[in-house]
């Protein structure tokens, strides 16, 4: 599909619930401000319900419904009979935000080289099996010329970078693997921030690879 | 139950049966169409959990679901999505949160599923029109039909069961390039509705 934007099979398996927090949140961020794949996405959620109806049923336990009644009435006490309170009072704050405050610039960035800096931020998904990193490439600024082993998926939370594929904006959406050796470079007049999850360790392929591997352990 | 008996649809255009129970639910906490809703997409997300392993936890999976039906039914717009649509996400998230609380271990994920897996019409940052939206669910449906039974087995599997494009292609026991393109194939009939969509 169209670069810039996650692929409709991706969007798929994002409808379907089958993705990994990390990878849910870079769709998330995406899906928040674009109305083309938010749109993709409803299609997809009413796939899955089309689906669930064409499929086997199962018989339910005769007493089940009395036992709900019984847990919405308890609620009821409880709320003081205001169906849906706790839905409707919860403003939404941004994912991003929840995890990482409302400022990335003054995140306890490592700086790597030069231009580049890193913020690993696996810990804050326990249980996953990807790594997740942001990195942050100063405005005007290079990084070191890579590959990707297996998959990385990253989405552009401020700033501009650009690399042979094109320019990537913020909310951009980018999947990159083995075969993109790129060299991206910070555009614009702000530090480019992204947030990427990695099926499996970048290998640096330039000069400073290896000194610095910053994102192998 | 005569709500059904009278189709309601009918009456009411766009608007199919169950959109307009759960209205009901919504509007007026109306436990009849609550219960007619039970009977018709209970055992539907029985199947769903137990397709999806969770064969000892199934009931307690539909419990869960129908208590968060009864909840945000206030929250519920038709113009939004349909019943059946709506419903699916709500299922679709009980099921991600009830993983997360078996796997998890003592840590607190600061991101909960909701902030990722969104129920349509809770957040106001939707810029399609109902009319669309409405179109798109008839359309999928009909589109469905369709589709050559190869292709509707592989995105069932993917939707019901949880399975990566490589686990279909090993249940299946056929090559992951022959899944990802009968993935493909399918999408590309519902891509055919989202560019009209958009015009």
């Amino acid at each position: 599909m169209k670069p810039h934007h996650p692929d409709t099979t991706t969007l798929m398996e994002f409808s379907a619930g089958n993705l990994s927090d990390p990878h849910a949140l870079c769709i998330r961020l995406h899906l928040d401000k674009c109305a083309e794949c938010c749109s993709r996405v409803e299609t997809l959620d009413s796939l899955g319900a089309v689906l669930m109806e064409s499929q086997p049923k199962s018989e339910l336990s005769a007493d089940m419904f009395d036992s709900i009644l019984s847990r919405i009435d308890s609620d009821e006490i409880i709320e003081g009979g205001s169906v849906g309170a706790a839905a409707k009072g919860s403003e939404r704050i941004s994912p991003l935000a929840k995890l990482l405050g409302d400022d990335l610039n003054s995140l306890p960035w490592k700086r790597q080289l030069g231009d580049v800096s890193v913020l690993d931020i696996t810990d804050r998904f326990p249980g996953q099996q990807e790594q997740v990193v942001l990195q942050k490439l100063a405005a005007g600024g290079k990084a070191p010329s890579h590959t990707h082993r297996g998959e990385e998926t990253t989405i552009v939370l401020q700033g501009a970078f650009a690399d042979q594929k094109g320019v990537f904006n913020q909310w951009d959406f980018v999947v990159l693997n083995q075969e993109d050796d790129h060299k991206p470079v910070a555009v614009g007049c702000e530090d480019c921030i992204t947030l990427s999850v990695l099926s499996a360790p970048v290998k640096l392929t330039g000069m400073f690879g290896r000194m610095l591997n910053p994102f192998i352990r | 139950m005569s709500t059904l008996d009278q189709k309601p649809a009918r009456a009411e255009g766009r608007k199919d049966p169950w959109s307009q129970l759960l209205e009901k639910v919504g509007k007026n906490q109306d436990r009849e169409a609550y219960h007619a809703l039970f009977q018709h997409f209970g055992p539907q997300i029985k199947y769903y959990a137990m397709a999806n392993g969770m064969a000892n936890h199934a009931e307690e999976l539909v419990q869960e679901v129908f208590v968060s039906i009864w909840r945000r039914s206030c929250l519920y717009d038709w113009k939004k999505a349909a019943a059946s649509t709506w419903i699916f996400t709500i299922a679709r998230n009980q099921r991600i949160d009830m993983l997360r609380k078996m796997q998890r271990t003592s840590a607190e994920m600061p991101v909960e599923t909701e902030d990722l897996w969104q129920i349509p019409g809770e957040h106001e940052n939707e810029p399609v029109t109902s009319l669309h939206r409405l179109m798109s669910e008839r359309r999928v449906r009909d589109s469905l039909r369709h589709l050559p039974e190869e292709q509707v087995t592989v995105i069932a599997k993917v939707y019901m069961e949880s399975k990566s494009h490589q686990m279909v292609a090993d249940e299946l026991n056929i090559p992951l390039g022959t899944v990802k393109s009968r993935v493909r194939l399918a999408l590309n009939k519902l891509k055919v509705i989202l560019q009209d969509q958009n015009v």
